[in-house]
Order: structure tokens, then sequence, then C-alpha cells
């Protein structure tokens, strides 16, 4: 259990930090091995004495001044009350070839994530004002089941409007509203600046860090719509790690190996293993927000020192950092930005009411009643890729939080053949094998 | 023969006493110190027969003659006497026995003595002799004695122990009373409105305590004086200061401190009363607080004023004040959509000012006259750097009041008068006259108008039907200036073109509505000591709370009734009975009620409701249905009192419009958040001595709606739950037992400054009671998290202190 406290203002909250229980002294007062240890006559010291009397009091107060105590437990068994699946459909249609796609899912009917199916065999295409088609057509790729791309030079342009029509294989039409593809200014200035968050203990990750910082000059056209995204990606040398178990080839997982009969002579440990990739590998990061902006507030403005980003002090080597920064529909912004209010921000006291908005931009034809997930999404970026230094700029007593691996690295004993010693990397949403552009070994 | 058990006992009793006195008769001889004296009614002064005298707890002791005299012999040294007598409140006390020792006792008859339930005589008087139903009348000295959080007298927490009034959970920003929303209560202190009930997000009431007398709590069966608003009205009464004695109170706690004078100016003709509070703790965060919040600032003050002069016999007229504020700075982020600023601060309370003139014309009749004006005004900034933030808003009320009371005859008592009330809404402003890179914005000021005619009479049919009829006539204008946006028609607003506006000059009438509102109650006795009621009410709301979150923000805006924004109209049907037992000591009650209104306020999803101009379109309107059935029995007087209810009620809502995105849960009934069917509520109070007292309440609640999901979607690989109807489920039960003990006048001497300890723990037995679930995503899908506020006993311990 961690407890947070909470400190609301506007219509959201504004800060949100997990106080670890050495920050909050909470559990100071509770006994911790560490002071059964030592036993717990800190409180006849009178030099700790006063220092728990702080703690007391910063605690007492802390709960009563305007901050609520709040404490936030995970349920553990959550019993699901109904299920229900629906079409969902994620789409890119951007100025540039690289992103461009449809996908389409049946969405979980459960709250596991591994219940989600492809929707395979769809015709998609999109046309522009002028009539002009593109069709978007199923990857053959097996990872890629139920996603649709366009020919490879494909591209939209800034100002055309868009609508996407999809016919599923049993028979069913949706089609989008029209969507018209605004102007992105250039990327100002990024720059980036440590943060410790003392809240944090040392050893946590979340701890230390730097955040990423743009300016955006906004034009004078009211109502336009930023989105801020990006990518990290990261060589591994370790493709799996098999804790209890051994990599299974033809499974391409992990197994666990069954601990040996009780009378079985010596009880073996198995050891967690590390497999090194076959070939290179790198990990993908994104970004865990959403970070959207309105020029409600600040139209025509210079935006200056807008946070887009938090990346993490765990080396000090140059950190690869892909960002782009988009513009987006009007419908794709509030769209973001209810997702933003009722999920990022969830868990206050002040909470919006949790809600699905249903056929946001995509309806369908054969059934108005029928519900579909997604949007339709229609927008113009610009894109820098950086390599974050990670050595200035830190106090001196900040030291990285660094990943660490437990185990052993597994290599093949000797004399078996058939022995492999090295696992693939596998290409999916946050692995891939191919190498990512700017990047420098 | 028949053998009266209960004349049995007492000869064996006698019989044992006898034994007993003649055991000291003959230790007499060894001279043991005699304790003897004579027990009489405190009232009458009559001497009590038959009266027991235990010593040092014991069952055995002496019962007193027919002259109330009684003698027992006994060691020297400490004693502890009880004397006890059916019908009267026991007394107990501890002598010190040297030598012979006279101690004359007087028992006070419980059916005479004062009430300890925070639920007044008032009450029971108005529940069996008057037909008003649905209210409940509460007494501050009672309030005092409930177990107050972090020592806090407090009048929100308190009104939730009782039967229909509840709330979302802890640190919400108001009450639900009788499946009602925040904003269907009209609150008022001496007739100025209360906007925001609390202090510090909904942590505390507002209110200075000390500067109030009593308070009505109409759940139903309003008189027709009262409007403007469908659930509930709350009328605290501030109280009067005294015009022959001076009288000085307070109390340090720790949160705030307190302090209460009433001041004779001229005797018998002119007093003020002046009570404040102040926290002051905030000081701690520089001090003690971890790094990230030393500059955290938290502070409240109350402040009420109240002047009164009495020229006459005849005349009478008051000046009342009540002042709140609150203010907030913290290091953060603030939340203007992606604004950046270092700092924040935060402002709001509430100016409110009333002057009233009571005139008797005749014994017969009285007329009174009452003047307000009143202003809550908000404020959010953030003074540093070039993105500087200043947000402001604010709502003004203004009334005008002429009541006349006229009791021609016995059977009849007639109240009529009329009302004049405006408001004026600042729903948000920004950045007026600063230069900062963040734009300014000035969205329409609104003003309206109700002019109001009421009048009601209390008949006395017969000995044993009594109906109160009334009627309310209200007329709601809305004024310009102001420029109403035109969509085009048959879509819905959210998506609709503008087609033009339509621009009204100041002082032309923009909208307007109204009707009739009729009351009606009455009164059928069954017996001399049970009624049963019936009443029936409606009532019109033309301004209302826009919040779409959980509990209200204080700084969240109102929103006046237009074109576009139709006014909430409620009817309200009660049936109940009433009966007292053992002359008045007990009470038992049943009460249900049915209410239907139309026009309930509700949002889109992801609806944006700071500084929108075009606000309209993100709402959406529906109706709300409240039904329920209380449970209660109270008992009023003795040495245990308090009660215990029970309460089923439901609250729903419809919101069904023509296109999908005008329907919530797709247009099906759906609870509210705070639709809570079962609860419970014990209040029990323990007056052993008058140096001690000991409450306890207790609370039990069915868990409160939320949304939950059924199933989940990834969007450009990120984790979202779907929602498809709301508040589908419930999160755990609530409850809650709290305790004090309050110590009064610890010397035990009779002198002018009185003290007194209250020892406070919230949350006994420290549960970890939830506020609400939410889900966020991990690697396997969604994870549910359990949001809990105060989950653990809080303990805190205040002094108070009067002197006289």
């Amino acid at each position: 259990m961690k407890k947070e406290i909470l400190i609301y203002f506007g219509t959201k909250y504004i800060m949100s930090q997990n106080f670890s229980p050495v920050d909050m002294g909470l559990n100071r007062l509770k006994m911790l091995p560490s002071q059964q240890e030592r036993g717990w006559g800190r409180g006849f010291n009178k030099q700790n004495w006063t220092y728990d009397i702080k703690y007391i009091l910063s605690i007492y107060f802390t709960a009563i001044i305007g901050l609520m105590t709040s404490c936030i437990t995970p349920i553990s068994d959550f019993p699901q009350i109904t299920s229900r699946s629906f079409l969902t459909i994620e789409t890119a249609l951007t100025d540039q070839t690289e992103v461009n796609y449809v996908k389409m899912t049946y969405s979980s009917s459960s709250i596991k994530i591994n219940f989600i199916r492809p929707v395979k065999k769809a015709k998609v295409y999109v046309v522009d004002e002028k009539g002009v088609r593109e069709n978007f057509i199923e990857s053959s790729l097996a990872t890629q089941e139920g996603t649709y791309f366009p020919s490879p030079n494909f591209k939209g342009k800034i100002g055309s409007t868009y609508t996407l029509t999809i016919e599923t294989a049993d028979g069913k039409k949706y089609v989008s509203q029209a969507e018209t593809m605004p102007t992105v200014p250039e990327i100002q200035e990024p720059t980036t600046q440590f943060e410790a968050k003392t809240n944090y203990d040392v050893t946590d990750v979340s701890r230390v860090g730097f955040n990423v910082y743009i300016n955006l000059q906004d034009s004078p056209k009211k109502g336009e719509y930023y989105k801020w995204y990006w990518k990290h990606y990261e060589k591994i040398a370790f493709c799996h790690t098999c804790t209890n178990g051994k990599f299974n080839f033809k499974l391409g997982s992990c197994v666990v190996i069954d601990p040996p009969a009780p009378n079985g002579g010596d009880i073996e440990t198995v050891p967690t293993y590390n497999y090194y990739c076959d070939g290179q590998c790198w990990n993908i990061t994104t970004g865990l927000d959403i970070n959207i902006l309105a020029d409600t507030y600040i139209n025509g403005e210079l935006v200056s020192g807008k946070k887009i980003a938090r990346i993490p002090y765990d080396g000090k080597n140059p950190y690869y950092f892909r960002l782009e920064q988009r513009a987006i529909t009007k419908t794709a912004f509030e769209y973001q930005q209810g997702i933003v209010e009722q999920l990022q921000n969830s868990g206050t006291l002040f909470d919006v009411p949790a809600e699905t908005r249903f056929n946001t931009n995509i309806k369908s034809l054969t059934n108005p009643e029928d519900k579909v997930l997604g949007i339709f999404n229609v927008y113009s970026f610009k894109k820098q890729i950086l390599y974050i230094k990670r050595d200035k700029g830190v106090p001196i007593q900040e030291k990285p939080v660094p990943i660490i691996y437990t185990g052993e690295i597994f290599s093949c004993s000797g004399f078996d053949p058939t022995c492999i010693d090295r696992t693939p990397c596998e290409e999916s949403s946050n692995r891939t094998k191919i190498k990512p552009e700017g990047w420098v070994d | 023969m028949l053998i009266n058990p209960n004349s049995m006992s007492k000869k064996i009793f006698l019989l044992l006493v006898f034994c007993i006195t003649t055991f000291f008769t003959f230790a007499q001889n060894i001279t043991l110190p005699k304790l003897s004296g004579i027990v009489t009614d405190a009232n009458t002064g009559q001497p009590l027969v038959g009266a027991a005298i235990s010593l040092d707890f014991k069952k055995s002791g002496v019962i007193t003659n027919a002259s109330g005299y009684y003698e027992a012999f006994l060691p020297v040294g400490e004693i502890i006497i009880k004397v006890s007598n059916v019908g009267y409140k026991p007394f107990r006390t501890k002598v010190v026995i040297r030598g012979d020792y006279k101690l004359d006792i007087q028992l006070e008859d419980v059916s005479k003595t004062l009430e300890e339930v925070i639920v007044s005589s008032e009450a029971t008087k108005k529940n069996i002799q008057t037909p008003s139903l649905g209210v409940t009348s509460l007494s501050i000295k009672g309030i005092k004695k409930l177990p107050a959080m972090m020592g806090e007298v407090d009048i929100i927490r308190s009104l939730q122990t009782l039967p229909g009034v509840s709330s979302v959970g802890e640190g919400s920003n108001g009450i639900n009373v009788r499946g009602g929303a925040i904003d269907q209560n009209l609150i008022f202190v001496d007739e100025t409105p209360i906007f925001n009930p609390t202090h510090l997000f909904g942590l505390f009431s507002v209110f200075a305590s000390d500067a109030i007398r009593e308070l009505e709590l109409y759940k139903g069966g309003v008189p027709s004086r009262f409007g403007g608003r469908t659930a509930s009205i709350l009328d605290i009464k501030m109280a009067e200061p005294n015009l022959e004695k001076f009288k000085l109170q307070g109390g340090i706690g720790p949160v705030s401190n307190r302090l209460m004078t009433e001041v004779p100016i001229i005797k018998e003709k002119l007093a003020v009363l002046v009570a404040g509070r102040l926290s002051y703790n905030d000081f701690l965060f520089k001090w003690f607080g971890p790094a990230n919040l030393q500059n955290t600032r938290a502070n409240f003050t109350d402040l009420a004023v109240k002047v009164f002069y009495r020229p006459d016999k005849n005349n009478s007229i008051s000046l009342t004040s009540y002042l709140s504020n609150d203010f907030y700075q913290v290091d953060s982020l603030f939340s203007l959509e992606n604004v950046v600023a270092k700092q924040t601060k935060f402002d709001y309370g509430h100016q409110n000012f009333a002057v009233h003139w009571g005139h008797y014309f005749s014994p017969k009749v009285y007329m009174d006259v009452v003047g307000v004006q009143s202003t809550y005004n908000t404020r959010t900034y953030a003074p540093d750097s070039v993105n500087r933030i200043d947000l402001k808003n604010s709502i003004g009320y203004k009334n005008l009041k002429a009541t006349i009371d006229y009791q021609p005859t016995e059977s009849h008592h007639t109240n009529f008068g009329i009302s004049l009330v405006r408001y004026d809404i600042a729903p948000g402003t920004l950045n007026q006259g600063i230069i900062s890179r963040v734009s300014p914005i000035d969205l329409a000021k609104e003003q309206s108008l109700e002019i109001a005619a009421f009048a009601d009479d209390e008949f006395k049919v017969s000995k044993k039907f009594t109906i109160q009829y009334g009627l309310r006539f209200v007329q709601f204008y809305n004024l310009g200036p102001f420029t109403t946006t035109k969509y085009q028609e048959g879509l819905p607003l959210s998506t609709a073109p503008v087609i033009g506006t339509e621009t009204f000059e100041s002082g032309k009438v923009v909208k307007s509505y109204g009707g009739f509102e009729p009351r009606i109650t009455m009164k059928f006795s069954t017996s001399e000591t049970s009624t049963l009621k019936f009443g029936y009410n409606r009532m019109q709301q033309f301004v209302q709370l826009l919040s779409n979150n959980t509990t209200p923000l204080p700084t969240s805006r109102w929103k006046i009734s237009d074109e576009y924004v139709k006014p909430q109209v409620s009817d309200f049907v009660s049936l109940g009975f009433f009966k007292t037992l053992k002359e008045s000591i007990w009470e038992v009650s049943a009460e249900t009620y049915y209410r239907k209104t139309q026009n309930i306020v509700e949002y889109l999803s992801g609806a944006k409701l700071q500084l929108n101009p075009t606000i309209e379109t993100q709402l959406l309107q529906g109706e709300g249905k409240a039904y329920g059935m209380e449970l209660m029995l109270t008992k009023r007087r003795g040495e245990f009192s308090g009660w215990l209810s029970y309460t089923y009620s439901r609250a729903l809502q419809q919101i069904n419009g023509a296109t999908a995105a005008e329907k919530i849960s797709n247009g099906d009934w759906f609870p509210t958040n705070y639709d809570k069917p079962h609860n419970v509520n014990m209040m029990l109070n323990i007056q052993p001595t008058k140096h001690h007292s000991f409450s306890f309440t207790f609370a039990y609640q069915t868990g409160r709606p939320y949304s939950s999901p059924v199933g989940l979607f990834r969007l450009a690989d990120k984790t979202y739950p779907v929602y498809e109807s709301r508040n589908n489920d419930r999160i755990r039960d609530y409850h809650r037992l709290d305790f004090s003990w309050t110590i009064n006048n610890p010397s035990m001497k009779a002198q002018r400054w009185e003290g007194s300890w209250t020892f406070t723990v919230y949350n006994l037995y420290g549960r970890k009671n939830p506020y609400s679930v939410y889900f966020k995503s991990d690697k396997a899908g969604l994870k549910a998290y359990e949001l809990g506020v105060f989950a653990a006993p809080f303990v805190s311990l205040t002094y108070n202190f009067k002197f006289l």
C-alpha cells in the first residue's frame, strides 16, 4: 500500500506525490525491521526523541491542513460484473509516408489484455475532398494481423480533408466524419533540466530524471491543437529472462521447470537465466502520459518552457529521444482530453465520471446503434531525434538509478550440439531489431 | 391470592436492609461514623420514598423511609455513593468519611430534565403537535456533544448523523438531503445564503459555531416562505446577543482557535455579539513539512457579528454579518490547461450582510422585514513569471423580504409576504488588467430577478386534525445585458452550428419562467401521543452549480437558468408517523417520501465547464427521482440519551436525449454518486455526572456507486477501460465509529471562568473506508485501485472556556 498526499486545485488535482514511508515518517511509528534490530528505545534518546516528535507533528498537521491523507490500495481480486467487446479502430493519417495505418481490433471483454482480437480481411480506404481514393491493405505479417497499410508512397496533404470507410468481412460498413489535416509548426529549442523529486526514495527510479522542455509558437489562427509524442530506443543485450525455468524455443517463451520430487534427493533450485539476443535488438519506450495542448488561452503567443517529457536517470550515457510534435484535429483533441481527465487524473476526490466515448467520428452505416471505439486521427507532425546528455547538470550527490539484472547468464555447457543460448528479438510495439533512425552506436 | 412480585422483592430488600442496619446499629457501639441525609425531588422538594442508596457500587445498600431519610454507618475513608430512584436521574458522588457526615440529595425527574439529544424538544413538539413534516431542529448545544473530527464542531458533519442526510464521502463539499444534489439545498445563516458550506476543500464546515443558536433542516414540508431550491432548506439562526450580561467563550483546538463575546452596550436595549474562528497551524508546514511542502499555506477564518437593538417592546432591529475566507498557496503547476506556473494561490469566501426589522402591530400581528446582500468570490492566481494567471468568479445575492405573521383566532395561524431576489453571477474572468502571455477572458455576466409572493395558514380544524396549506408564486426573469447564442435547430447543442446571436440590453428580459408552488401538510392525531402526517410540496430552482466532479470544487461556477438551461422543478410527497412514549422520553418515527425532479443538470462526456462562453453546449438535462423510508428511535433524556435510525433511500437519474451524445448510460436510469440504499446511524450520549460526558456516533452506509468497466481497449499501445454504463457497481460499505469524552470544569469549583476539555477519536477502529475505485493500466491489463480517506483513527484534544 502506498501513502499518497493529494492537493486539489482548479478543476483537477495539480500535485500528486507518492510519499515513500521514509518521507512520510508514518512507518517510523510502526516497527520497521531495521528499527526492531536497533530496538525501539529511540523515544528515550533525547536527541532522537525530538526527531520523532517532529515526524509525528509533521504527519499530524499534514493530515490536518487541507491535504487529505489518502490511502491507495490495489484491489487484488477485482470482480468484473459485466463483459462486452466492441470494434476498436486506431488510425493514423499523416503528412509523411512513414506513419499511416488503420488498426482494427475487437476490444477485450475482460480487463485482462490478452483477449484483444484482430479484425481481419476488411476493406479499408480513405477518400480525399477531390474524391481520390487510397486503399489500405492488411499486412501479411503475423505480428501485424488486423493492421492495414496504404501504398508505401502514400502521404496526406496539409489542408486536405479525408474520409475513412471500412467494410468488415461480416458485411458491416463504417464511415468516418470528414477530417482536415492541420498545419504543424517546427519544434523549437528543446532543452533538458535535471530534477530530483525529493519525496521519492533514493533507490526509486522515479526520483531522478531529466525534464524535457520545448518552446511553441502558436499561430494567430484560433482553434489549434497540439500533441507531443516521444519514443526512446534502448539497445539491449538480453532478450529473455526466465525465472524458475528455461527458454523453450518451440514455444518462444520461458517454461517453468517443475521442482524435483520432494523425495528425489537434493532439492535443486532453478536459477534465473538471462538469454543474450541472437542479433541487434532495441527496447522501445514511449511516454506514459498523453501530452496535449489547445491554444484556447495562448492563441498567437509563444509558449516557452512547455514540459513535454520526463526521462529517467538510469545511466550516464546519452539517451536516444525521438520527439514528434503533432498538430491534431479538434475531434482528436477533445477525445484525448476526455481520456486525460477521466483516466490520467483519476483517483482523486474530484474525479469526473468515468465514461467511454463511442462513435467519436466513426459511425456504423449498417446499424446506427452499433458502438465503435477509437478515432479517425488525421494529423501532421515534425520530428527531431535527440541524444540527451545525462552526464551534465546533475548535482554531485545525485547518482543514477540503473536497471539491475539479477540471475545468471545462460550459456550452453560444452558438448550438447542442439543447445542454443541466444534467443530471438521478437518484433512488437515495444521491441525491434530494425535499427532506429539516427542511431549512433 | 395474587402476589405482586415487585412488592415481594421490595420486602426481601427491606429485610436485607433491616439486617444491615441492625449490623450497623451494632457496629455503632464501636463508633463507626454515620452517613445520613434526606433525598428529595429537585423540582418539588417532596421527599422521595424508597430511593436506593448504594455504597461503593455494591448491590446492597439502604433505602429512604417515608420522609426521605436514610442513614448508614461506614468505616472511615473514601466512599462512592449512588442514589437512584425510578423515573429520576441517578446521582453519584464521592465523599471522604472522617466523622458523621450529612448528605442531602436532590434527584432530578428525568421527564423534567433538559434534553441531552441534539434534536431539540422543539422537534418533538413539532412532530406531535404541529403538522410540519420532515423538519429537524437541532440545538448547537447538542451538536457540540457529538464527536467532532479534529475537534472542530461541525454542522455539516453533524447533520449527516441524521436519517436522510448523506454525502458522497469524507471531504465532500456539502450534503445530499433525501437524494438531492448539493446545490439543491438552500443554506441560510440569518437569511443570508451560503454557496460553499465548507473550508479546506470539504474538510470542515464554514460557520462560527459559537454564534449559532439553532438550526432547522427542512427535508420536506418546506413552508411557503422558503423557495428557490428543490431539495431542502437549512435555516441556521445566529444567537441574539445577551442584552444584560457580558459573556466570553472560546476554544483552542488542533486546527483552529475560536472566540465569542456578547457585550451589552445599552442595558436591555443594545448589544453586540462577535464570534470568530481562525485556523493557524499552517506555519507548521514551514517548520516540519517535507521540503516540497514548505511553501504550502492553508488558512481559513470565519467571522460573525450580530448587533441587536430593541428600542422598545414592539420593535427590534438586528444587523448580521458573516464573513468567511480560505487561503491556500501551493508550489506546483497550475491546473488551467497546460499553463505553467511555479506557485499557485487560492482565495475564496463569503461576505454576507443582513438587516432585520421586527415589529409587533399587536400581540396578534407581527411583521418581519429583512434586507440581504451576500457575495461569494473565488480567485485562483499564479503571480509569477510571464504566464501570470488570475482567475476569478463570483455569485452575488440580494434579497428584500417582508413577512407578516398573523394569528386571528386560536385555530388559525397565517403567514404571508413578498420576496425579491436578485442574482448576479460573474462566471469567470481571466487576467483582467494583467500583463501575461495567457490571454484575458471575460465571460458575460448573468443576472436574474425572482419575484415571489407567498402565504400559508395553519388551520386547526378539530382537536385531531390540523392542516397547513400554502402557496408560493414565483416569477423568474433572466435579465440583460446578455447575448444569447442561437444554434441550428434539431441538432444537439454540442455539435449544432451557430447561426447567430441575439443581444439583450441592460434590464431587458432574456428569458422568463415561473409558476405556482403549492405546499400542504396535514396532521391527524391518532392519540394524545401519536400522529399521522401527510405532506406535498413543489419547488422550483433557477440557479445551479455546474460541476461534473464527484463533489464540487469551491471554485465551481454557478449558472442562472436561460433559454437553454431550464429551471429545475421538484414535486415531493411524504407520509409520516410519530409517537412519543413515557412522557416524551422516547420517540419513534417513520417517514417515507418520493421526489421527482425535472430538468436536473448533467454533463457531456468530457465536458469543459471552466471559462466556457457557450456553457449550454456542455450541459444535458433530464429527470431525477428519489424515494426512501426513514425509521428513527430517539431517547431524549436521562443518563443515556441518543438515537438509532435506519434509512432506506434511493436517488436515481435519467438523461435520455435525442442523440447518443445526449444520453448517459444509454438513456437508462442510473444511480447518482450519492445513492446509498441502506444507512444506519447511531448516536449515544452518556452523562454520568455534570463533569463528564461520553459520546459515540456510529454510521453505516452501503458503498456508493462507481462505474465499473465492461472490458478494455488499446489505442496507440496504451490500454484504456471501456465503460458502458454509469455507476453500475458499488464500492465497499462504509462504517465508522467516533468517540468523544468531555470533561467540564475539571476544577469542579463554581467560578466565573469555566473550562472544559474534549478528547475525540474520529474513526475509532481505523476502518479504511473507500472513497472511490478507479482503474489504471498495467502490463497485463487493468488494475483496480481503491482510494481511501481518513483511513486511520484521528485523535484530537480541544480546550474550551466560558467566562460569564
